[in-house]
């Protein structure tokens, strides 16, 4: 009799026991969702004709529910996890990278250096850029080594145990210093200046000689950076075939697995880039970064690997946009009619080409700003610094060549006593005006913005 | 005390880039219920580019953007494109949609000219019907044209085509070319109050009239300009990588590297300028990159009117302000006449 109390007793206690538990426990799977899984279509996406209509994003609604897969919501079977020591010295030569300390630790599986990486150089127009820096130091933000780790914090850690033994070398930080003959150069040892552009229209002396008034000003502007939501990222798969399939947040992969074919010695074929929903770009995400190191490491784990750049690493080593010292002499008449103007644009290009000659390109051809000058000389260089490199950024040199014509304008305007806005209606391009490359311009409605913005901001109350 | 100024800056800007030829390719498949799949290169980076292709392709094939479904950028399956980039996506690849879809659409006019007595030339596709250019009851449906292509004809309407602008290179020595298909112009005027015993400046509005050929999604186009506009914002008065004498940035990162939030952004009335390109599909040419142009020449402008100094380095911080504001009332007591 008393063994059957026992066994009462000892069922009660275990079905208690599961009780507490299954309050303990934490749902094994999530909430059910909450949002009407039929999705309401707006009226803009169903009407035709299509063109016109403010018809929402279907990506939008993703967003919002918080289902937008970015490269770190997704994870993959064995992955592990990437990360690359920075130089810390702007200029200096690379004596020996010592990985093995880190290479000891638990956890890290992988360890890369320059050396190891077939081509290491790439560049949109010059391919003056190195994957892993193997021999000289450029700037601050270069990469010297990487790791592979099965957590990100094992692999920072990691970072903390390579020694690298640098020869300083002197560094050369300002573009104007830069150009001198007697300047530290940073890669070509005869000139900094990598890149110059002229355009040249009409007869700028004669302009200059037959204005009523002459205004020069000296313009300048800073380095900033795109500071995109989501930084660089990106995660690789080094598979059993050779093929290397990469989930990238670049903007541009039909270039960007050229870039990786070359500097992995790849066959275009072998290599596949998804672009991944990419969360901001504004011309950062334009070439490649971590994708080769990445996908070497996974080439030597076996394993996928992911590299998310940390803030720090996307101010230091991504690139920016340039800063500009802006020249400018303007021949004007007492009427506020533009007839000459002679502009000098030194550009700081960082330690690497990478989109400065796209950049100098534009600056140069729109640094007249949208006005008629018959007479127009254009001077422009792209020049190496020991500093973070930088490339193409919304805009290509645009912005700094307008905050320079548009507050010339207006200190001109202020002078010769004439309204800002008259002054520009006065010297707007107009239909088929001539550009200052001799481009017959169409569609043309640089009055009309004028005009609409003025009436909607109310100018002339 | 604050006082508060207006200024213009105006723009102009060329969609596309000249260092290497700018290639967009598309593939348009009209699927046998009359909606369609599009294959691009290019990659969404936020800025609502696959809807506006989606809305190109349907545009063509007279249907909705609801009915299109936009497959984009992976190197093994969709065809090669410049990509994310320069203001491009809208006009490049958007005239590469708007050819494949016409190759595509073209197919189902062979398939419809029969089943309607008329030669596939007088067919036009509008309203998900395939009609008669002129006779708009003589229609079909397009799903039952799409279905009939497939299933009885055997002909998959299926279309591939790519686009490049035709550009004249420049000439080194004078830099005579011409090196852009097509440009926009855009105007954008800053109110800005500015404390002139602080410096510190508070963008109070701005307007912006911008042109981007036709607005293939005006909405979207408002947020390009709002984003621009922030973006620009930054730019004027705020952002600067620093370095130190060694050549290590100082600020990297968002506690020192300040941005504008929220509650730095201007009202801001966007129009779009009314234009229309021949050259770009449906008549439109972009506007990613110019709504983040102008704004800082206005803003700086504003600020000129306001406290009457010119700053000639950006960013046109506080401590550059007031600076400036203390050096032209020295000068100014200096020009005063000496008192007797």
């Amino acid at each position: 009799m008393d063994d059957n109390v026992k066994v009462v007793e000892a069922e009660t206690s275990l079905e208690a026991l599961r009780e507490a538990d299954e309050a303990l426990r934490l749902p094994a799977v999530a909430e059910p969702i909450t949002y009407p899984i039929e999705t309401k279509v707006p009226d803009a996406r169903q009407q035709t004709p299509a063109v016109g209509q403010r018809a929402t994003r279907p990506d939008g609604r993703l967003h919002g529910l918080g289902q937008t897969k970015y490269i770190d919501d997704l994870s993959f079977p064995g992955m592990i996890h990437a990360k690359i020591k920075r130089a810390g010295i702007a200029h200096a030569r690379i004596k020996s990278v010592d990985v093995s300390e880190a290479a000891k630790m638990p956890g890290v599986l992988a360890t890369l250096v320059g050396a190891e990486i077939p081509v290491n150089s790439f560049g949109p127009s010059l391919q003056d850029q190195p994957v892993l820096a193997s021999d000289i130091v450029y700037h601050a933000g270069d990469g010297v080594a990487a790791v592979a780790a099965v957590t990100e914090q094992l692999a920072a850690d990691a970072l903390e145990k390579i020694t690298v033994e640098y020869e300083p070398m002197t560094p050369v930080f300002d573009p104007l210093e830069a150009m001198s003959d007697d300047a530290p150069k940073v890669h070509d040892p005869d000139s900094n200046i990598y890149a110059t552009k002229v355009i040249k229209k009409g007869d700028v002396d004669k302009g200059f000689e037959d204005a009523d008034h002459i205004f020069e000003a000296t313009f300048r502007t800073q380095m900033v950076e795109h500071v995109p939501l989501e930084p660089h990222a990106t995660i690789a798969d080094w598979d059993g075939n050779g093929r290397l399939t990469l989930w990238s947040s670049l903007g541009r992969i039909t270039m960007g697995r050229a870039d990786v074919s070359r500097t992995l010695g790849l066959p275009y074929n072998r290599i596949r880039i998804i672009g991944t929903i990419v969360g901001g770009n504004f011309g950062g995400k334009n070439e490649i970064t971590q994708e080769p190191i990445l996908g070497l490491l996974s080439k030597k784990t076996g394993r996928p690997v992911k590299g998310v750049y940390s803030r720090e690493d996307e101010f230091m080593s991504s690139t920016t946009r340039h800063p500009f010292i802006m020249e400018y002499k303007t021949g004007i008449n007492s009427d506020g009619r533009i007839v000459a103007r002679k502009v000098r644009l030194v550009c700081d290009g960082g330690a690497y080409c990478s989109w400065s000659e796209t950049t100098l390109g534009k600056a140069c051809i729109l640094s007249a700003g949208p006005y008629n000058i018959d007479n127009l000389h254009v001077e422009a260089f792209a020049v190496y610094t020991n500093k973070t490199m930088t490339g193409a950024m919304r805009g290509f040199g645009a912005p700094q060549v307008c905050f320079a014509y548009e507050s010339h304008m207006d200190d001109m305007a202020k002078e010769l006593g004439i309204d800002p806005l008259e002054i520009r209606l006065l010297n707007a391009f107009e239909e088929n005006a001539a550009s200052p490359t001799g481009q017959v311009l169409e569609s043309v409605v640089v009055k009309e913005s004028l005009q609409i913005a003025a009436e909607r901001f109310g100018w002339k109350d | 005390m604050k006082r508060t100024g207006k200024g213009i800056g105006c723009m102009w800007y060329p969609i596309g880039f000249t260092v290497a030829a700018n290639p967009s390719a598309a593939t348009v498949k009209i699927n046998e219920d009359g909606t369609a799949t599009v294959l691009t290169g290019t990659v969404e980076t936020g800025q609502g580019a696959l809807t506006v292709l989606g809305q190109i392709a349907a545009e063509e094939l007279g249907i909705s953007a609801d009915d299109v479904h936009v497959v984009s950028a992976d190197t093994d399956t969709t065809p090669m494109d410049t990509g994310a980039i320069a203001s491009r996506t809208t006009y490049v690849t958007g005239n590469a949609i708007q050819m494949a879809a016409e190759k595509a659409k073209e197919i189902l006019f062979e398939v419809a000219a029969p089943l309607l007595r008329v030669k596939a030339e007088q067919l036009e596709a509008a309203d998900r019907k395939i009609q008669v250019k002129g006779f708009p009851q003589r229609c079909l449906p397009i799903a039952e044209v799409a279905n009939h292509a497939q299933f009885v004809m055997g002909m998959p309407a299926i279309g591939s085509a790519s686009f490049n602008p035709p550009t004249v290179e420049m000439d080194p020595e004078t830099g005579q070319g011409k090196p852009f298909s097509t440009y926009v112009y855009a105007t954008q005027i800053a109110e800005v109050s500015v404390d002139d015993e602080t410096g510190e400046v508070d963008v109070i509005r701005i307007a912006a009239a911008h042109d981007c050929g036709t607005a293939i999604n005006p909405m979207l186009v408002e947020g390009q300009v709002q984003g621009g506009i922030s973006m620009g914002i930054g730019f004027a008065l705020q952002e600067e990588m620093l370095f130190d004498e060694n050549g290590v940035q100082i600020n990297p990162n968002l506690t020192n590297y300040i941005m504008p939030t929220s509650l730095d952004m201007p009202e801001i009335e966007v129009d779009i300028v009314e234009n229309y390109d021949p050259t770009g599909p449906f008549g439109a040419k972009g506007v990613g990159e110019p709504t983040s142009v102008p704004t800082a020449a206005a803003i700086l402008n504003a600020i000129f009117d306001a406290v009457g100094v010119r700053i000639y380095s950006l960013p046109a911080t506080a401590e550059k302000i007031l600076a400036a504001i203390k050096e032209k009332r020295a000068e100014e007591r200096q020009a005063l006449p000496a008192a007797e």
